[in-house]
């Protein structure tokens, strides 16, 4: 095993904190897609919330998979950069979208839990790998792999919890929710440039 | 249902002390039940039975029915969400959401007993204690829907005379039913010469945000003050002329035997120019699905520019 350089290091837990913020931004932002077309009842957040986390296991589980075939920074760059095109692509396409499930499938459980699976799946699937990967880019030695996996998913939670209020108090009083999503799509793509920039490589 | 007269209950430790300050404001307790939604609570002062909701160690009297006069509004803005009778150019059809307790719906049901008047009601729990304790029973002419209001609406066919919309939830104000897109569907399911009654509580910049929204969409807004309360009559078209209200006014009192004369509302009636910047901040937004920061407009203390 090698040892990563340091801006490396630094790379990936920057990352692991944006790419956090984000993905329990988006999850906030999701109730202001949904809420107009299924209403701001419990059950709507009820399919947010286990839509987020099921994301979010296929994502660890994925990121499991890869780590033994493509583990390089490259890899979560790329997750990262289809997560931002896709949240890039939902403002212009959430309503019509929205539409269709509830004209075709109605308002009841099913429905939120498909609207949820749409707006949320893919990107946080996508982001939900960054973890897994990022602990094995950080880990040299089979003794250090507790302490970085630790490290980096402590780092990675507290991005969530950032991004949980910075959403929920400054930006959405602030911004438009569609607005906010082009945020959230430009900082995944800066994060994945930065994963590119070649600084960021393995010794 | 939303009053703005809070009752500050002497509660030491949050629901614990609500039982226990019953017995200080000489008010019985006669069922709580903690809903999707809210902490219920039915109170028994008699004659009166309230339905309040706690949040925050606080009591929002959300409803409020005279056991031994079914047809009594004690509550005053709910009185004047009956204006709206004297403006609809036919009345066939009355929907309302936001239930409640049931009573602004229940006593245009006893006079005007040939009107279906239909209202939604988001909360299964409400419904519920509304029927046990305030007196609401489905009858002909008269239906509760537990759904969304803005749900209800965007699937519904039907067009309404009267739509009233007082869909509160203790403080909270749920955003999708405050959008120039929701006022838009509202204006899409009201028939020829059919208006919207809202309540408002305008103490916070809410207030200026809300009437600029009802404003993108309809053309015409009549204010009526209601002790803490401010009830909105809002339709398309031209401004209604006081006497043409007025003549509507008598004739409607008279046909329907209201108890709440609407010659004698007519007399709060204001109007004001809401562009002008005197009255309504002209920073004020209008509310969007895309923005909607209600929580925090409900947060700012208003202004002093205050309603003539």
């Amino acid at each position: 095993m090698t040892t990563p350089s340091r801006a490396l290091v630094f790379t990936v837990y920057l990352c692991a904190f944006i790419v956090g913020g984000v993905l329990m931004g988006f999850e906030m932002l999701g109730s202001r897609y949904l809420f107009p077309y299924f209403g701001g009842s419990i059950g709507t957040w009820a399919s947010l919330i286990s839509i987020v986390l099921c994301a979010l296991a296929l994502g660890y589980f994925a990121g499991s998979a890869i780590v033994a075939l493509y583990p390089t920074q490259k890899t979560i760059a790329v997750a990262i950069l289809i997560a931002a095109a896709y949240l890039a692509f939902v403002p212009v396409s959430a309503d019509d979208v929205m539409e269709q499930i509830l004209h075709n499938i109605g308002d009841g459980a099913p429905a939120t839990l498909i609207a949820s699976t749409a707006l949320l799946l893919v990107p946080l699937t996508l982001l939900g790998t960054f973890s897994p990967i990022a602990v094995s880019l950080l880990t040299h030695s089979t003794e250090q792999a507790g302490r970085v996996a630790g490290l980096v998913y402590g780092v990675s939670t507290i991005g969530n919890v950032f991004g949980t209020l910075l959403t929920t108090f400054t930006l959405i009083p602030a911004f438009g929710s569609r607005a906010i999503t082009y945020i959230f799509a430009f900082t995944l793509a800066a994060c994945a440039a930065l994963l590119f920039l070649p600084f960021a490589r393995r010794l | 249902m939303y009053i703005r007269s809070i009752v500050f209950g002497v509660l030491a430790f949050g629901l614990i002390g609500i039982a226990a300050s019953s017995a200080q404001d000489n008010r019985n307790l006669l069922a709580s039940k903690e809903s999707l939604y809210n902490n219920i609570y039915v109170y028994e002062d008699p004659p009166y039975v309230s339905m309040t909701f706690g949040h925050n160690r606080r009591i929002y009297t959300e409803s409020m029915y005279n056991t031994h006069d079914d047809r009594d509004l004690p509550v005053d803005y709910t009185r004047f969400m009956t204006a709206s009778l004297m403006y609809a150019k036919d009345i066939h059809s009355i929907l309302e959401i936001g239930f409640g307790g049931g009573r602004t719906s229940w006593y245009l049901h006893r006079f005007l007993p040939n009107v279906p008047v239909t209202s939604i009601e988001l909360d299964p729990a409400v419904l519920e204690l509304a029927k046990k304790y305030f007196g609401i029973k489905e009858e002909p002419n008269f239906q509760v829907v537990n759904r969304d209001g803005r749900l209800f609406l965007s699937e519904s066919k039907d067009r309404y005379d009267i739509i009233l919309i007082d869909a509160y939830r203790g403080p909270f104000v749920p955003f999708h039913l405050l959008t120039k897109e929701f006022y838009q569907i509202v204006k899409d399911h009201l028939a020829d010469g059919g208006v919207v009654a809202q309540n408002v509580e305008p103490s916070t910049m809410l207030f200026d945000s809300a009437v600029k929204t009802i404003n993108a969409v309809f053309p015409q807004i009549d204010f009526y003050k209601a002790s803490g309360n401010i009830v909105t009559v809002a339709y398309d078209g031209g401004e209604r002329k006081a006497e043409d209200l007025a003549a509507a006014a008598a004739e409607r009192d008279k046909a329907y035997g209201l108890r709440y004369h609407l010659s004698d509302m007519l007399a709060e009636r204001r109007r004001i120019d809401i562009e002008g910047g005197q009255v309504i901040d002209p920073n004020a937004k209008v509310l969007t699905d895309d923005f909607a920061p209600v929580e925090t407009l409900k947060n700012i203390e208003r202004h002093n520019r205050k309603m003539p």
